[in-house]
């Protein structure tokens, strides 16, 4: 056993070639989940039962289960009913991106709208109570008092499930999507080297993961500008 | 689902490994928290470096990349020792089973050092007093004070663990371990039905992590029985 300085120093490169498509898929799936939680966080607090429902079922069954199982059911799972390749939608879960962008962003979903309804909980109910002396209607109230509490409130916890995220990209990998671990996948398989390869991998999502921290904890200083002077 | 008829007893045997792996990790889940938080929390320098080490390397790679390193690195350091005592070996295979549980051991782990650590530090000031007080050595406060009330303030989060240790076992199945997702992948090759087979692992993980979710609730209930005023 020996440690090859010049496979990582040639398998680097070949690596960041793929963080296009990691960046492209946390990104993308950051944004539809966000909405997605959003959504979901509305329909819970509706208070009608026919709207939470179907979100409470949505949240039990996508945080119940494995992100693998996921991707796996709608990558290798839908196509096997003929209305979905008939569907429009078959453009995207034909490829392993469309399909790897789905899941992530159901997933995600799933999980931070229960961050986000932790946010709205702890809103503090006397600034509610003072929004309602003011005269502000339930509407008013909810986007100007409780939504960016809510949001400062949640977004230590929300920092935390980007990264996740960002981990869960690394799964595109076991549908043929060659992301950075996808194609780290692939030398490892060419030279069978695997602790320089996923060592210097892992140093490469170490230095993504501490990057999104600080970029939080940044945005978390301007929003609590007000509160802690 | 006629399809899956023939396949129960095999998802029968693929959920008993998942329960296997899920076992053996809890209780290396817990040793490894245990010992990161105790280092965290020590006065040594040293021990508090390598545990701050441990939890931003677990809490900043890939599952995925620490299990495929753990299990292909295992084998060619367990290849290479072997063959300084015997050069005829080619390989040494070391056990998805083994590799897998370790890693997600350890992945967790560093998450359940995190909140030992935080429920040790929520343990009242005011409580450890009042053990003194009664005249209660060391080791008697740490086992019938500072324990009790730092289980209650960490089984939530350690709820959430123990569902992610559930969850995690399906990576295993990458490096072939021979769990429900495995035999998915076997039955979708003679039957050619993957949704359906895929549905039943869904399931398989989604029944376990409600029973583990229920008896995280039970726990606390448990823990909550003599009163809220206790804490």
């Amino acid at each position: 056993m020996s440690f090859d300085l010049s496979l990582i120093y040639e398998s680097i490169p070949r690596m960041l070639s793929g963080i296009g498509i990691t960046f492209q898929l946390m990104f993308l799936s950051g944004l539809l989940g966000l909405i997605l939680a959003v959504i979901l966080l509305l329909m819970r607090i509706s208070g009608k039962w026919y709207l939470s429902w179907p979100a409470q079922v949505h949240i039990y069954i996508f945080r119940g289960t494995p992100i693998l199982v996921q991707i796996f059911i709608i990558y290798y799972g839908l196509p096997q009913f003929e209305f979905i390749r008939d569907s429009v939608f078959w453009p995207i879960l034909r490829e392993p991106f469309g399909c790897a962008v789905l899941a992530l962003t159901l997933n995600t979903g799933a999980y931070v709208s229960e961050i986000l309804r932790g946010g709205v909980l702890g809103v503090d109910r006397g600034i509610l109570e003072a929004g309602s002396a003011l005269g502000l209607s339930a509407r008013q109230k909810f986007i100007y008092l409780t939504t960016p509490i809510a949001a400062r409130l949640a977004l230590p916890a929300y920092s935390n499930d980007f990264i996740s995220l960002m981990k869960a990209t690394s799964l595109a990998s076991t549908i043929t999507l060659l992301d950075m671990t996808g194609i780290a996948r692939t030398i490892v398989a060419q030279t069978f080297a695997p602790y320089e390869v996923f060592i210097s991998l892992a140093i490469i999502y170490m230095i993504l993961t501490w990057i999104i921290q600080k970029t939080f904890g940044r945005i978390e200083k301007y929003l609590s500008r007000y509160v802690n002077p | 689902m006629d399809a899956v008829t023939g396949w129960w007893d095999d998802y029968f045997w693929g959920s008993m490994i998942v329960l296997q792996v899920f076992f053996f990790s809890l209780i290396l889940m817990v040793l490894f928290g245990l010992i990161g938080a105790a280092a965290k929390l020590s006065n040594n320098r040293l021990a508090q470096k390598i545990a701050g080490a441990y939890t931003v390397i677990f809490r900043g790679t890939p599952e995925i990349l620490v299990i495929l390193l753990l299990y292909f690195g295992s084998a060619i350091a367990l290849t290479s020792i072997a063959q300084v005592f015997n050069p005829d070996i080619k390989f040494v295979d070391v056990p998805p089973m083994w590799a897998g549980t370790i890693a997600i051991a350890l992945i967790v782990g560093s998450y359940a050092t995190e909140t030992f650590r935080g429920a040790f530090l929520g343990v009242k000031a005011g409580s450890i007093e009042a053990a003194r007080a009664l005249g209660m050595s060391n080791l008697q406060t740490f086992i019938y004070i500072r324990i009790p009330e730092m289980w209650r303030l960490a089984m939530p989060a350690f709820g959430n663990h123990m569902l992610s240790l559930i969850k995690d076992t399906a990576l295993i199945s990458i490096i072939g371990l021979n769990e429900t997702f495995f035999v998915a992948k076997q039955a979708i090759g003679t039957t050619g039905e993957p949704f359906t087979m895929y549905i039943v692992v869904g399931g398989i993980y989604l029944a376990f992590s409600t029973i583990i979710t229920l008896s995280v609730m039970g726990m606390e209930k448990f823990g909550e029985r003599t009163g809220k005023g206790a804490l």
